[in-house]
């Protein structure tokens, strides 16, 4: 929409608000006076708070208190609420010191309007060189530096599979293609139960979904060079399966997100799921019937010409740059990488955020943990697959970086194009073409 | 005879009413199902296994009572400070003459239009820049600007509907204005003011985006969205615990309600919806 | 009606004589209590109403940058484009629909209800209160139990339906048209029908006995007595109800975001998801004031017609 780094453009946008800034008497309320006698408290804003997290971030929280004397408060945000919240804050600049768990893209398109602290030096101080190799390359931003780092990668679109409906439909190895998929799906597909919950709603968990199935078709949505390429083939093709497998799915998934497809699978609804590793926690939890058949691999593609293409939303941390408390932070920051309390991190969720450090991947006591060694080598594929993953932010390693990304995902563009072709059978000419012209619009702003 | 169409009538509203009391009664039978229970089909009508677990879940491990807390806290201090102000402002907009009265009544209704949406933004800056954004109080000022127009509407027709008769004779026997307001028209009103209480309660009570958008702190989230967030996230949807939180959240309104219920009714005959 | 007015203007009438007995200088000072009584509320107003609103009005002639509030002046342009592309205006269909629809049931059904309750029937008050109870829920939760009533796998609407026949294979009540329409239509006439019941229980309350003897010694059946008594004795309060419920339901946010969020497709965007779209998912805040100053500028008609709608009754 609008670059913010030209200064003197900056300065005259900023006067544009000003007056509405001014234009109430209460403006002149004296409130950093009151701020700077207050004790420092980090305010830390994550998306992810499952109950298990929540209790590994307060005993990072408090492993840092002890070290440095710093206060922090975590809160909850949302995955749907992250944007409107965020937006507020930013706005008022009454900002959270430190976010967590947002997409890459999400912070490449706030960097990119200036309200970001670049992430470098903290970076240096977890140590660059621990990263897994291009690690960070997904948060290099236009101007050379890094807007945050990886908390963690995320494997978001394995298939998961059972073993034992594969074996009593007599499948013997794991779909690689979408034809041994779609075989595969309609041979387990019985009465009761469906064969895929893939997403169909209008919702950004279906338009990321079906970016990966565009690129397991050999397509992208924009070239490296950011022009948009939505209008290609792999997206026709895409479309086309992505349509045959609606007869698979359960009737409500017009309106499946993250949490119906995870439990349609998990509570054995459906034969095949399409989730991170938070499957493993969740099946070993609620439906233990199942955990010993449980499995899964890297999603199929058109045909094994096709490199696989793993949807990686890179779980982020980044500083607000109207933080009151940067450099604090920055510690915190950092500090979020120590071993115990990082682990335990990790371990409220095995398999679902996956570390981005090798000295933690290689720790033995990040390798013993239930889950982990249970499926070590269902883990082992994740960590191989998310460390190669990308997302509409950073489609290929030759891809710029796109700042575009987060507002085309809000926009439900790609979700539309699928509810079009799919539920109201549109041409997919026309409602590409339309799709095409909608992010168009949102790149120019 | 008279029996068997007194019996038909009954069976027939009876039937309308337990339809559509129906989503109320699954809700509790859902709340009380162990969880693997849910995923039978098809669905059993009464738990096989009767459980309590999800309530205990709520109260002992999670925010659940924070949420709750707030929320007391948050729709008792909407409704006294509402209530309070539009009691007052009723008073002059009924009683008392003087330049711009009609200008203010025409905007209270105007104010009834304003969509929610629109105001968030420029509300948040403004709670910000007088040092109270991420608090309860924030709430309380945001719901104010639904709840304080509705209440003087109706506040202002409980007035009307009350004789000045009453008034003018306690002026004569030497009151002064405040005195008869206090003494005459206060105890007059007060059905009316528990009625308005009633209905600026239960919108605070049930308020979704302003404490989606202005509150993010765990310490000031009202049920509404602190269930949501805690219990419809991307990595589960918990059915049967979000049936027990449904069910505690509509506790105080049924406790409310089953005692105040001929305040309701009417509050609303006295004139709250005569116009 | 006429009593009361009657007796409205003997006391204005009065009140005139009582202030000029005692001169100007106490009608002043009621003056300014008056004007000290209504204070707070100005107060209030000002800073939480009329401020924000005039800051939206603002904004709409900006492209504006949610998160950083930053954007060049770029006039009517938000406007211009607007009411030109489709968004507008099927968005405003659609908010039409879901009012006209579920407006019309809730009176119906609402109407309907209360004359039903305020028969003598076996536990009324229990009946009563069952009845009142959608109302008093949280939007959140009648969302919640509808949802899971709805669920395609679990739902126990799908098994009532299937094993009364009447479908064969699970209904999908929320992501597919027309079924997302009715469904939030439905949910929204059963949340809040409520409140036409208790507006409209609480006049039939004061029809005087006398009115229906009358018609009755006149032969008039249950249903002219209806039409005849009952529909014109509570003409007054449907007026305002449906004014106040169209209002609402125009501007209803929560319930279709939390159960639809405006799917399948736009099908059931209204103009306050759109707005909500435009300010957070498309960080575009200019186009979303322009979109909700027109919101308001609609309703405003609305308003105009209650206006009238109530001085044309004060005349007569």
């Amino acid at each position: 929409m609008i670059n913010g780094k030209t200064s003197a453009k900056g300065i005259s946008r900023r006067t544009a608000l000003k007056g509405l800034a001014a234009s109430t008497a209460l403006a002149a309320t004296p409130f950093s006076i009151a701020r700077a006698q207050s004790d420092v408290t980090l305010r830390w804003w994550s998306p992810q708070a499952a109950p298990a997290q929540v209790e590994a971030y307060q005993l990072q929280i408090a492993n840092f208190k002890a070290a440095t004397g710093i206060d922090v408060q975590f809160e909850t945000t949302s995955d749907e609420g992250y944007a409107p919240q965020l937006a507020a804050a930013f706005s008022s600049g009454e900002v959270p010191d430190i976010v967590t768990h947002l997409p890459s893209f999400a912070v490449q398109s706030y960097y990119a309007n200036g309200l970001i602290e670049p992430f470098n030096d903290v970076i240096d101080a977890i140590g660059a060189d621990d990263y897994f190799p291009g690690a960070n390359d997904v948060f290099r931003a236009a101007d050379g530096n890094y807007c945050g780092t990886g908390i963690g990668n995320s494997a978001a679109n394995m298939l998961w599979l059972r073993r034992d409906l594969m074996a009593a439909a007599g499948i013997d190895k794991a779909p690689e293609t979408w034809d041994e998929l779609r075989a595969a799906v309609s041979a387990m597909q019985t009465g009761g139960l469906f064969g895929a919950p893939l997403p169909y709603g209008r919702n950004s968990m279906t338009s990321l979904i079906f970016i990966g199935f565009i690129h397991q078709a050999g397509g992208q949505v924009f070239t490296p060079d950011l022009d948009v390429a939505i209008d290609n083939e792999g997206t026709r093709n895409a479309l086309e399966f992505y349509r045959e497998m609606r007869e698979f799915c359960p009737p409500g998934a017009t309106n499946y997100s993250w949490g119906e497809s995870l439990t349609a699978f998990v509570s054995g609804a459906t034969a095949t799921g399409i989730y991170t590793g938070r499957v493993l926690a969740n099946v070993n939890n609620q439906n233990p019937g199942i955990a010993e058949h449980v499995t899964c691999v890297r999603y199929p593609r058109i045909s094994t010409d096709v490199a696989p293409w793993t949807f990686n939303d890179f779980p982020s941390v980044f500083i607000p740059a109207q933080s009151k408390n940067i450099e604090a932070a920055k510690q915190f920051g950092a500090f979020l990488f120590d071993p115990e309390g990082y682990i335990k991190q990790l371990h409220a969720a095995p398999g679902h955020v996956l570390p981005v450090l090798q000295s933690i991947n290689n720790n033995p006591m990040y390798q013993d943990n239930d889950i982990i060694q249970r499926y070590s080598a269902e883990v082992e594929l994740m960590a191989e697959s998310a460390a190669g993953g990308f997302n509409l932010g950073y489609e290929s390693a030759a891809h710029k970086s796109n700042e575009k990304a987060g507002e085309i995902i809000g926009s439900n563009v790609i979700s539309e194009l699928v509810q079009k072709v799919v539920i109201n059978g549109d041409n997919a000419d026309t409602a590409l073409s339309d799709a095409s012209m909608a992010i168009e619009a949102i790149v120019k702003g | 005879m008279a029996f068997v169409k007194k019996l038909a009538f009954n069976l027939f509203a009876w039937g309308i009413v337990l339809a559509v009391a129906f989503p109320l009664f699954w809700m509790l039978v859902t709340s009380v199902k162990p969880a693997f229970e849910l995923f039978r089909r098809p669905p059993t009508m009464l738990p096989e296994t009767w459980t309590f677990e999800h309530y205990l879940h709520l109260i002992e491990r999670t925010n659940f009572l924070t949420y709750f807390r707030n929320s007391v806290i948050l729709s008792t201090t909407t409704t006294f400070v509402v209530v309070a102000i539009g009691t007052l402002g009723a008073y002059s907009l009924v009683r008392f003459r003087f330049r711009g009265r009609e200008s203010l009544a025409f905007m209270v209704l105007f104010t009834y239009l304003l969509p929610s949406v629109v105001l968030i933004i420029p509300l948040y800056l403004l709670l910000v820049q007088i040092g109270l954004a991420n608090n309860i109080f924030s709430l309380v000022i945001a719901y104010t600007t639904f709840a304080l127009p509705y209440a003087l509407w109706l506040l202002r027709s409980f007035m009307a509907g009350i004789p000045e008769d009453l008034e003018s004779a306690a002026l004569v026997d030497g009151a002064s204005r405040m005195g008869a307001f206090v003494d005459v028209i206060l105890p007059q009103l007060l059905p009316g003011i528990i009625s308005t209480a009633l209905f600026t309660f239960i919108l605070s009570w049930n308020e979704y985006l302003y404490a989606l958008v202005l509150v993010n702190s765990d310490d000031a989230r009202p049920l509404t969205t602190g269930v949501m967030n805690m219990l419809v996230s991307s990595f589960n949807i918990e059915w049967s615990l979000l049936m027990a939180a449904s069910v505690m959240m509509s506790v105080p309104l049924i406790i409310i309600f089953a005692f105040l219920q001929s305040y309701l009714t009417r509050g609303f005959g006295a004139g709250g919806v005569k116009g | 009606m006429t009593a009361s007015r009657n007796a409205q203007e003997a006391v204005s009438h009065r009140r005139h004589l009582m202030a000029r007995n005692t001169g100007t200088l106490l009608e002043r000072r009621y003056a300014m209590l008056g004007v000290m009584l209504i204070a707070p509320t100005v107060v209030v107003f000002c800073a939480v109403i009329v401020y924000p609103l005039l800051s939206a009005i603002y904004l709409s002639f900006f492209s504006i940058f949610t998160p950083t509030l930053q954007g060049d002046f770029v006039g009517l342009n938000n406007y211009a484009e607007l009411l030109s592309t489709g968004t507008f205006w099927s968005s405003l269909g659609t908010t039409l629909i879901w009012t006209v629809g579920t407006l019309s049931l809730q009176i119906l059904f609402g109407v309907g209800m209360a004359l039903v309750l305020h028969q003598n029937m076996w536990f009324r008050s229990l009946a009563r209160s069952l009845i009142l109870f959608p109302y008093f829920i949280s939007t959140v939760v009648a969302v919640l139990v509808w949802k899971w009533l709805f669920n395609d796998l679990y739902g126990i609407m799908n098994h009532f339906l299937i094993s009364l026949g009447i479908i064969s294979f699970p209904m999908d009540y929320l992501g597919t048209m027309p079924n997302a329409m009715i469904s939030v239509i439905l949910v929204g006439a059963w949340k809040y029908f409520p409140f036409v019941v208790i507006a409209v229980l609480a006049r039939l309350q004061t029809i005087p006995d006398q009115l229906y003897e009358a018609a009755k010694i006149d032969g008039a059946g249950p249903i002219a007595r209806f039409f005849d008594v009952t529909l014109p004795q509570l003409r007054d309060v449907l007026v305002v109800i449906i004014l106040l419920r169209a209002i609402w339901d125009f501007k209803e946010f929560d319930l279709i975001f939390l159960l639809t969020g405006g799917g399948p497709l736009n099908d059931t965007q209204t103009l306050p998801l759109l707005v909500y779209q435009e300010a957070f998912a498309l960080n575009d805040m200019g186009n979303a004031s322009a979109y909700a100053v027109m919101m308001m500028l609609i309703m405003l008609v609305f308003m105009l017609v209650y206006i009238r709608r109530t001085r044309s009754e004060e005349e007569t």
